[in-house]
């Protein structure tokens, strides 16, 4: 029997998808991070290659939310935060991407200033091994480099979010797969400064930037919905989820349950929140609560701490 | 090919209004490399890079370093020298700190940096005979009878502006200076004795 106030407890046979997510969440981290050191290290003056490095660290942000996600998850609430922990990620969610979107607003004020200013952009040589190197060689092979390991991560990550029901991972993996595109029109960007047309970095830069702006927005749309209770979809928010209509379903179906309504919000992949039913009578009535609590728990892995709250009517 | 000019000795000197110094001579080089010949201007700083952000000026230089503010405004080339300031002392003697110790300096960029870390400056025009610690350019100091310490007081990379985003002339300026670097340690060291000679 469930008490309330009792940590969420991943079910055993998801646990194999979840500790795998997790891998490939750190692999994410570790392969994004050396792209942001590779960027980083040809970036020179190029507004196309300052607009891919934003849209990188923007893509930190939601394996590190997953991983804070799956680490709190596990943590017990306690005596100052009553509900647990879990709304952690989306805060964090929402502030990390607060912060970027300026940051993708900035790059792309910035580019359409240095397009309508005229700004060319200056790419010098580098030496290696001896030889004089132009940079925008080396920003091309930084982009390709910054283009495949995402790819092939969020191809991987994809199925792992809708057995797991994780939008943080869903957004992740869309994120990554996502990216190439932006990879593609920097790698554009660079190749037209190579054939003298000053003004494709800018133009790749607002492409990049108008891009980050899309993942930015999507990122704080999902997280305030989340803080604001929205009614659970499924994994891809398209639709709505069909647990609380099953809940709804399964409870009619006990003989005493006149009635019956769910009302639940998502927290993170869990779903949480009560269930009002109209008894017939009042006969028994704590033991059937008890029963109907954990039919209610029994109809999917995802329900945690649901309420069950008798009422005498739900009409007004 | 239009070269903007800012004095600076030993890199641009003015010698009766004829340019001379190592940038000079390394642009003349380069100008002849192109097929062409370099029509010389002399003006300030502020003028000179004006005048090459809106194209008026095809190179200028004036011993620039990548520190220049300059540069989100023209387009510098990759540095092509790097040049050390450091404090060295007549062999047989070490200094382990300038701090509180008399140093000579024949240039104000190195009296300012050894003011900055507490040494008291003997500012002269030209080190001719070394009796103490004396702070200058690493090429400056092989031609003297001095020993190097560990103190480095500063470290610059030198470069030339070009106009922004000229990336194919500032490509083939930057693997001709690559091309100099070799002899460039020996240009600057010529230069120093020929002011020596014209005091």
């Amino acid at each position: 029997m469930k008490l309330p106030g009792d940590p969420f407890r991943l079910p055993p046979d998801k646990r194999p998808a979840s500790d795998r997510a997790k891998r490939l969440e750190w692999l994410t981290i570790i392969f994004i991070l050396s792209i942001i050191g590779v960027i980083s290290a040809v970036m020179g003056a190029s507004q196309t290659m300052k607009a891919m490095w934003v849209e990188d660290v923007l893509s930190l942000i939601p394996p590190i939310a997953f991983l804070v996600g799956r680490y709190f998850s596990d943590k017990a609430p306690d005596q100052q935060f009553l509900y647990g922990y879990r709304r952690t990620v989306s805060i964090a969610f929402l502030s990390a991407a607060t912060a970027l979107l300026g940051l993708g607003l900035y790059v792309l004020i910035d580019s359409v200033a240095k397009l309508v200013f005229g700004e060319a952009p200056t790419i010098q040589t580098v030496e290696l091994f001896g030889h004089r190197v132009w940079l925008g060689w080396l920003m091309i092979a930084a982009l390709i480099y910054s283009i495949i390991p995402p790819l092939i991560l969020g191809r991987m990550k994809l199925p792992l979010a809708t057995e797991l029901h994780d939008k943080a991972l869903q957004t992740d993996a869309n994120i990554n797969k996502g990216d190439w595109l932006a990879g593609l029109a920097g790698i554009f960007g660079i190749v037209g400064i190579a054939y003298g047309y000053w003004w494709s970095d800018s133009v790749a830069a607002i492409l990049i930037s108008a891009e980050i702006l899309r993942d930015g927005i999507s990122d704080m749309r999902n997280s305030i919905a989340q803080l604001m209770n929205r009614r659970p979809t499924s994994v891809d928010g398209k639709e709505d989820d069909p647990v609380p209509a099953k809940i709804e379903e399964e409870l009619q179906r006990l003989s005493w349950v006149k009635k019956a309504r769910a009302r639940l919000r998502e927290d993170g992949d869990v779903l949480t929140g009560e269930v009002f039913v109209v008894p017939q009578d009042e006969h028994s009535l704590l033991d059937r609560l008890q029963q109907a609590t954990d039919v209610a728990h029994r109809v999917d892995w995802r329900l945690y701490d649901v309420n069950v709250v008798p009422v005498r009517s739900l009409e007004p | 090919m239009r070269v903007g000019l800012i004095e600076h000795p030993p890199w641009v000197i003015r010698a009766n209004g004829e340019p001379r110094g190592v940038e000079v001579e390394l642009v003349r080089q380069f100008a002849n490399e192109l097929g062409t010949t370099p029509e010389w201007h002399w003006g300030g700083a502020q003028q000179q890079m004006e005048a090459l952000e809106h194209y008026g000026l095809d190179l200028v230089i004036g011993g620039f370093t990548s520190r220049s503010p300059w540069k989100d405004y023209v387009g510098f080339t990759a540095p092509y020298f790097e040049e050390s300031i450091r404090v060295a002392a007549p062999p047989g003697t070490s200094v382990k700190t300038v701090k509180g110790v008399q140093v000579i300096a024949e240039d104000d960029w190195a009296a300012s940096l050894l003011q900055e870390e507490g040494a008291t400056v003997i500012r002269v025009n030209q080190i001719q005979s070394v009796t103490g610690p004396v702070a200058a350019a690493d090429w400056r100091l092989q031609t003297l009878n001095v020993t190097n310490t560990d103190i480095e007081l500063d470290r610059v990379k030198h470069v030339m502006a070009a106009p922004p985003g000229e990336n194919g002339f500032i490509k083939r300026l930057d693997e001709f200076l690559h091309q100099k670097r070799p002899s460039l340690v020996s240009m600057l060291q010529q230069e120093a004795s020929q002011n020596e000679i014209a005091r």
